[in-house]
This record gives structure tokens, sequence and C-alpha cells, in this order.
């Protein structure tokens, strides 16, 4: 699909955090919007010095990690940099897997195709567009990956696109190369049109909402059964290949119907907006009598009433960490829920739902641990491995582990603490944001008073 | 785990507030053993702090505990003085959808007579859960219009309105009127879009009402300063103390534009103003400063414009204080006024001292309201608003695990805590 395109890359002389001037590059530099350059791929880096923050084995301290063809390739106290390896002195910062959003609405040009109950067969792939800086502002968060959604307007949304963020790339470059498929259920106020004075569509109720469900499975069923009788048909024709026999005719296609049928065989995963506690219990007893899986329900809020029935489902819980009474269906929110449902055997994400909340998604995890006494790393993991579990990448992202992508942020600090920012983050072993180089304020100001560039690391 | 989950009968937590109504007079509490951090002078290791009739009767490393005082164990914790946010609208909404419970914007753009403590309700499900977190005071407002009413400064404890108030007017709130596009064309919205010359037009419209009105109320103030038996304005009435620059006006003022507007408009009146918002308050730091502006900056949570620096919003508070700037924070939120400090800790990430994030959340705010002698650190003498904490309060892993308001000591039942209590009990199935 992507292989990312290698064309005329303005090469960075060294990635020390410390500031430094870019060497001049030789020819015209592909730089992305910021007139950032675009990150080399392919190249040896080593992160030395640093406490790497696992999310996965615990804590490394002075730990190095080895990056080759943007693949972890070695991480732990003893690994020796070969030469020519690009080195990133990371003493005296922390390091933490790339930060994965379970929930975000980025880079989509429409998101919400509300005018219909079900829409499954629409698509985000379709729309994504670069969106501004948004995106950069994210990554300057240390986050890397994003699961950019259909909106929450009706039952069956869209079908969802999950992306790094490898800004000034191409769009269509930072689709996540072999991640499942997934889909955008939605229920409660939102689908309901509760805040309209004319709701305008099928359902407004809770039990419409089931029914829409049920209605839409049940299609699919006969449609699935429709395609595998003509399958066989199909099959049995072109084996006794009968002179003069009729070839059986196939189905109509139905995009929509498509999408249900790859719910159904559990190669679509399904993330499900969700708020109160009845009708989270409602979508697992429909995805139980339909035979799949939820692989997450979305918000979530009072999850933390249903804990033992979501653990027992195999169902994810990507929730904020303190958002209430925004409205009704948020009354019983607790900032207690991630830690709650985490500590009864869900796997738990905290997901930003924003564009601006993907910016700190390291501060929003960290209340995990304030309340509900969640640990530091599984607080860590609710931002990290947790969501690449739920979004099923977590064989190639989510932790700090050989063989896994180099995806990664570096912070001055620890994560959780107060005065924390991040430095650096890199996708696939690339530096796609790094501080020393990036457009901030500080500089700005600078600019402004016709001063050259001086990072605060210098005026130290 | 977390100790202040152990109190959890609501009806226990109002026998409590009763008893210590009865008794705060009287009974000292002496928290013994703690870091001591007034703000405004050095911490104090293993520190002693005596409350008594909701006053700070005494603080340091040797002070005697009265014989009569209840014993507070502070050690491994730190005393600060409660925090204050400096813009919410706690009391006058509940549920953000559900109008019924809405008291946050009144009909019409002129409304300085309006008493906001008539709306405070004192008993919204939102004030436990944001004292519990160390944010014992705030100034409360209505917003809307271009002067949506005088803010309220209250503590977060009392049965009545009343009973909470600090200052029940303690500043005017003016919305600076702007030429950006309002409001939000999202999901279920869909305004009607305006031309960039007709919302200029407006603006330039609403600038010169605004000017008329507080031009009108300085003369109105005038007249009846010196002539008796004439007919009163409640509007007007209510403008005198702010137009005559004794109590000050928050203006509300984002943009570059909007605060230089703010500032020639405070010049030409003689107002004492404090801006707040102030996204783009950055530009105009020197300014600022030089004529002792306040600026209460926040919420912190929103981003940059396209064009913008990625750590714009971040990065302002430093680039003010670093001017010379009196900085305070507001969590401009209701439901979640807790995470007040959070925003000081985003900015302290981004340039801000982290002593002075702490002092813009404290003193800072008790010195803008004109209460820094009763409000905003430790000192003997100053109101007993206190929390006791397992690290520094900008932390979002440390633990509050002890609030004191006016020497009450604040019970740790609230909604959030109750249902997680709850829940956290629910029999697994076998």
């Amino acid at each position: 699909m992507r292989a990312f395109l290698q064309t005329t890359l303005a090469v960075f002389s060294s990635f020390s955090l410390a500031a430094q001037t870019p060497t001049p590059p030789a020819q015209p530099a592909n730089n992305g919007p910021l007139g950032v350059p675009i990150p080399p791929a392919g190249t040896l880096v080593a992160i030395t010095n640093a406490t790497i923050l696992t999310a996965s084995h615990g804590t490394i301290q002075r730990g190095t990690i080895l990056i080759r063809d943007g693949k972890i390739a070695a991480v732990g106290t003893d690994v020796q940099v070969p030469p020519g390896a690009k080195i990133i002195d990371a003493n005296g910062k922390f390091v933490t897997p790339g930060i994965i959003d379970a929930h975000s609405h980025s880079a989509a040009e429409a998101i919400n195709e509300g005018t219909q109950s079900i829409t499954a067969q629409v698509r985000i792939q379709d729309v994504l567009r670069q969106d501004g800086t948004s995106l950069y502002r994210q990554l300057a968060g240390g986050t890397t990956t994003l699961n950019i959604l259909h909106g929450s307007a009706n039952t069956i949304g869209g079908q969802n696109a999950v992306v790094k963020l490898r800004y000034g790339l191409p769009v269509d470059s930072m689709l996540f190369d072999g991640a499942p498929p997934g889909i955008k259920f939605a229920l409660g106020e939102n689908v309901r049109q509760t805040t309209r004075p004319t709701p305008t569509r099928y359902p407004r109720t809770r039990m419409g909402v089931e029914d829409v469900l049920r209605d839409a499975f049940t299609r699919a069923r006969e449609y699935q059964a429709e395609w595998k009788k003509y399958d066989a048909a199909k099959a049995a024709f072109d084996k006794a290949k009968q002179r003069g026999a009729v070839a059986p005719v196939p189905p109509t296609r139905d995009l929509q119907l498509d999408a249900l049928v790859e719910v159904l065989e559990g190669k679509r995963l399904v993330h499900c907006h969700s708020y109160r506690a009845d009708e989270i219990l409602m979508m697992l007893r429909v995805a139980k009598d339909f035979g799949f899986r939820v692989a997450s329900f979305q918000h979530v809020l009072e999850g933390y009433k249903v804990a033992d029935e979501l653990a027992a489902a195999g169902s994810g819980g990507s929730t904020f960490a303190d958002n209430w009474a925004y409205k009704l269906e948020a009354w019983d929110a607790i900032p207690h829920n991630a830690a709650l449902m985490a500590e009864r055997g869900v796997v738990v994400s905290i997901n930003s739902d924003s564009d601006e909340r993907a910016r700190r998604l390291y501060q929003e995890a960290a209340k995990a641990i304030k309340y509900g006494g969640a640990s530091e790393e599984t607080a860590l993991r609710m931002i990290t491995l947790n969501a690449a579990m739920q979004l099923g990448i977590d064989k190639r992202v989510g932790s700090i582990e050989v063989g896994k992508d180099a995806d990664i942020a570096i912070f001055n600090g620890h994560p959780f603490a107060p005065a924390s920012r991040v430095e650096m983050t890199l996708i696939d072993g690339r530096v796609f944001f790094d501080r020393a180089t990036a457009p901030t304020l500080e500089w700005l100001i600078q600019r402004m008073k016709g001063r050259p560039r001086v990072t605060s690391e210098d005026a130290r | 785990m977390i100790k202040r989950l152990l109190h959890i009968s609501a009806v226990a937590a109002i026998a409590t507030l009763a008893a210590q109504d009865a008794t705060a007079q009287t009974r000292a509490v002496a928290i013994r053993n703690a870091t001591l951090v007034p703000v405004t002078a050095p911490r104090i290791e293993r520190g002693t702090i005596i409350l008594r009739g909701g006053k700070i009767e005494a603080l340091g490393a040797n002070v005697v505990v009265p014989s009569d005082a209840t014993i507070v164990d502070g050690t491994g914790l730190f005393v600060y003085p409660g925090l204050i946010d400096a813009g919410t609208n706690l009391g006058l909404t509940e549920i953000g959808s559900v109008p019924g419970g809405e008291d946050t914007r009144e009909i019409g753009d002129f409304n300085p007579q309006n008493v906001i403590l008539t709306a405070v309700n004192p008993h919204s499900e939102l004030i436990p859960v944001t004292r519990v977190d160390g944010v014992t005071t705030a100034v409360t407002n209505a917003e809307g219009g271009l002067v949506s009413g005088a803010a309220a400064l209250i503590d977060l404890n009392g049965w009545t309105a009343t009973d909470m108030a600090v200052v029940p007017r303690v500043a005017m709130v003016v919305n600076f009127p702007s030429a950006n596009p309002g409001g939000f064309g999202g999901f279920g919205g869909g305004g009607q879009q305006r031309s960039a010359a007709e919302r200029r037009e407006t603006m330039n419209r609403q600038v010169r009402q605004l000017y008329q009105f507080f031009e009108d109320a300085k003369a109105y103030a005038d007249i009846h300063s010196r002539a008796q038996g004439l007919k009163s304005d409640q509007k007007f009435e209510a403008l005198i103390p702010f137009v005559r620059g004794e109590l000050p006006v928050i203006v509300d003022a984002a943009s570059a534009d909007q605060i230089r507007g703010a500032i020639a408009f405070a010049d030409s009146l003689k107002l004492k103003i404090i801006i707040r918002g102030a996204r783009d308050a950055w530009q105009l730091a020197e300014t600022l400063a030089t004529k002792k502006i306040p600026v209460i900056v926040g919420p912190l949570t929103q981003a940059p414009a396209n064009d913008e620096p990625y750590d714009l919003v971040y990065a302002n508070p430093g680039v003010l204080a670093g001017a010379g700037v009196q900085i305070a924070f507001q969590s401009s939120d209701a439901s979640n006024s807790r995470t007040l400090p959070y925003h000081a800790a985003l900015a302290s990430a981004y340039g801000l001292n982290s002593d002075e994030a702490l002092r813009a959340v404290t003193i800072n705010p008790a010195r803008m309201f004109g209460v820094a002698d009763k409000y905003g650190s430790l000192e003997v003498g100053k109101v007993a608003n206190v929390f006791l904490t397992t690290g520094d309060p900008l932390d979002v892993r440390t633990h509050v695990r002890h609030v004191f308001i006016r020497g009450d000591s604040i019970p740790f039942t609230d909604r959030h805590t109750m249902l997680y209590e709850k829940f956290r009990a629910r029999p697994k199935k076998p």
C-alpha cells in the first residue's frame, strides 16, 4: 500500500536532543506542511541512557533501545550500539511507547453519515485528509497511532481507519498497514437524537436501538447464507463443467451487509459508543446472540457497574479520564471508572475523542492513579498496550519490546509528572517530532524580536 | 488504598458537618508533623499548624499543640492553602444537557444587576467532588451577553449560598466583543453563517454599546452622589463600585484584538480590570506588565490555530509571568473545576516556573480579588482553608487526604466516591 515515499528527504545531521542547527539539505528539502523536514526511513538509531517505561516489562534504568529498519532490535542495559548508528542521548529523559488513542475523529473530512440508522458501508478511509496541523500537535504530545472512528449519530456507523501519525507524508501512507478493520456502533442519547427538537429518524428509544441492531444482523445472516449457498453452487458448477448447464446467479452485492457479515465472521472489530450500563448489557446480549465479540466499548462511562460482564465477554473499555455531568447519560460517570474496570479484569484504555485532549493523554492516564489507585504501569498501559489490544495491533505496537515497531515518545521527565513534556516522537524509528527544531512559541517570540533561534536548553 | 473512602455514609457526613459547625468556633485542630507549604514563605519541614474558629491560629516548626485540639497526623503529608479557581460556573449548572438545571445565561446583553448568589445551589453534586481535590474557593459567575453580572467569591462549603459567600459581588464580568465567528456548527448544530463584514459590524456596535453603558453608569454614579431623591436604576446602581474603580471588572478576552480593546476600554473609563481567558496575551505581555493588569489564563485545554506554534496555549502563562504579569488560572468549567491544578501543571511543563504555577492557583487570585489578607497562603489569622496531600498538588498522581474549609473537616463523600464504593463492593458472580 504505502511503502514510505522515499524521494528527496531532508536529512538530520544528528538526533541529539540538545539544540542544533540542521545541516542545510543538498537538494530542495521535502518538507512537511510546517516546513519541518520529513525524516528518513530505515536508519539505524540508538536511544541511549534512557529511563525506559516499557509498558510490558516494567522500567529499565539507563537503558538503550536499538532500532533497525523501523523495528526495535534490542532493549536493555547491555545493548551494544553498532558503529554508524544515529545516537539519541536520552540521559535524564523518560522513554515510553508511542501513545495510542483508541478514539479519535482527527484527519477526517466528515465523520457522521447520520441520515440513516445503519451506514456500515461508509468508510473513514475515504475521507482522510491532512487536517491542518492538528496531527502535528498530537505528535507533539507523544501520540503515534489513532483509531479514527465514524461519529455516534447512528446505531451502526461507518468503518474506521487506524493510522500512524506520519505527519508530512501523504495521507494514504498514514494508514496502519495490517490493522484489523473496525466499525463504529453507537447507543444512547446521540443515536436517539435527544437534543433535537424534532427527531428525524428511527430509533427514538433504547428499545428501538436494540431493534435496529437485531434487524440488521438478522438480515446480515440471511445475506451471508445466500452467499454461502451461491458459493457452494458456483463451486459445484465450476467442478462439474457441464455443457449447457446454467451458471448460478450471484446475490446482489450489498456493501452495508458485507461489513456486517465481516463482523459476524470476526473479521471486523466493533467499537461501540455507549454510556449506560443497561445499554452495554443490551449490546452484549445482541453480540452473544449473533455470535460476535464487541472489541471495545467506547466512553463506557458506566462500565464500572458491569465490569464483570465486560470482562467475561472479552470486551475492552475505552473511556474518558474524568469527563462527567455534561449530559444525563454522563451523570453516573466517575473518574474511578478506568481503574475499577481494570481491577475487575477489563482491558481498559483512556482515549481522547478530541484533537485537543489527544495532545496530553499522558496527563489523562495519570488520573487512573489518582482515582482508584491504578499502578503507574497500569496507567501507562491504558494509553499504549491496552489500546493496542483493543485495536488488535498489540503484536506491532503498544510496548517497548524487541520486534515491535519503533513508535516511541521521549519525555523530559516522568510522563505523569507535572512539569513533563514530550521532547521527541518517533514512528517506525523516524523522528517525526523534535522539540529542538519544532516551531514553538519561544521560537516565534525570538523570531519576532529578530533573534536567531536559541532553545531553552542552550539558555541553561 | 485511598483513606478518604473510609468515611462513607452520607448520614454520617451530614452529622459530621453539623457537629463541626457547632465546635469549629471552639475546638482547635492541630495538624502535626507535616511539611507546611505556606506559598508566601519558605516551606516548613515537620511543622505544625493549628486551626481554630475557622482561622489559622498558629503554624511553625515549634508550635505548642493546645490541650483541647483534635490531632491530625500529618506524617508524610504536605499542607497547602486551599486552591482558588478564578473562573467557573459552580453552583449554576448541574447536568449540561438538562436545561432545567442551568442558570448560567440570562436573556439580554446587560445584566450587572443580577445577584449570582441567588442562583448558586449550595447542594450541587458538583461541589463536593470539586473540594475533595483541594479546590476550596472559587470565583463563580454567569456568562453570556456583554455584561454577564457580578461574580461571587465563594468557599465550597456551607448550608446556604450566603454561608458560602466570601465576597458576594467580587468582580463584574464583561465579555469583550469579538469579530471571530462564534458558536459551533458541529453535531446537531449549524448556526447561521455570517460574513466577516457582518461580524465586524456587530462587534463595532457592541463595543459602542459597552462604552455607552459604562459611561452612562459613570454619569449615574456621579449625579447620584451629588443629588438626593432621584429615581434609581438597578443596572447602573449595581455598577457603581465598578465604574468608580473600587472593585475589579473581569474582561473575558481571548484574542489579541479583544485584549487590546479591553485595555483601551479600561484606560478610557478608568476601570480596574482583570483580563481573563487571555489566549493571545503573550503578544501584549509587556504592556500588561507595565499597566499592572492581572491576567487569568485558561482553560489550557484548548488547541491553538493551524498557523500557531503547537505549544502556544501551554506556553502563554509562562511568557506572561516571565514578563512580570500577575497570573492566575481558571478552569472555566463546573464539573471539572477540580482539574484546576492540572492547567497550571501544563503551563509548568512549558516554561512557567513551578513555584509561580502554585502561586497562580493560591495567593495570586486572592490578591486579584482583594482577599489576600484572608486567603491564598498559610499565615496566622487567615481563613483556615487548607488541604493535606501526599505530594505536589499539580501532580495528577498526588492524593488529597484531608480538606478543611473555614476550619471544618470536609467529608470525603461525594457522588463519585459513593458510586465507586457501591460498585466496587458488587459481589462477583460465582
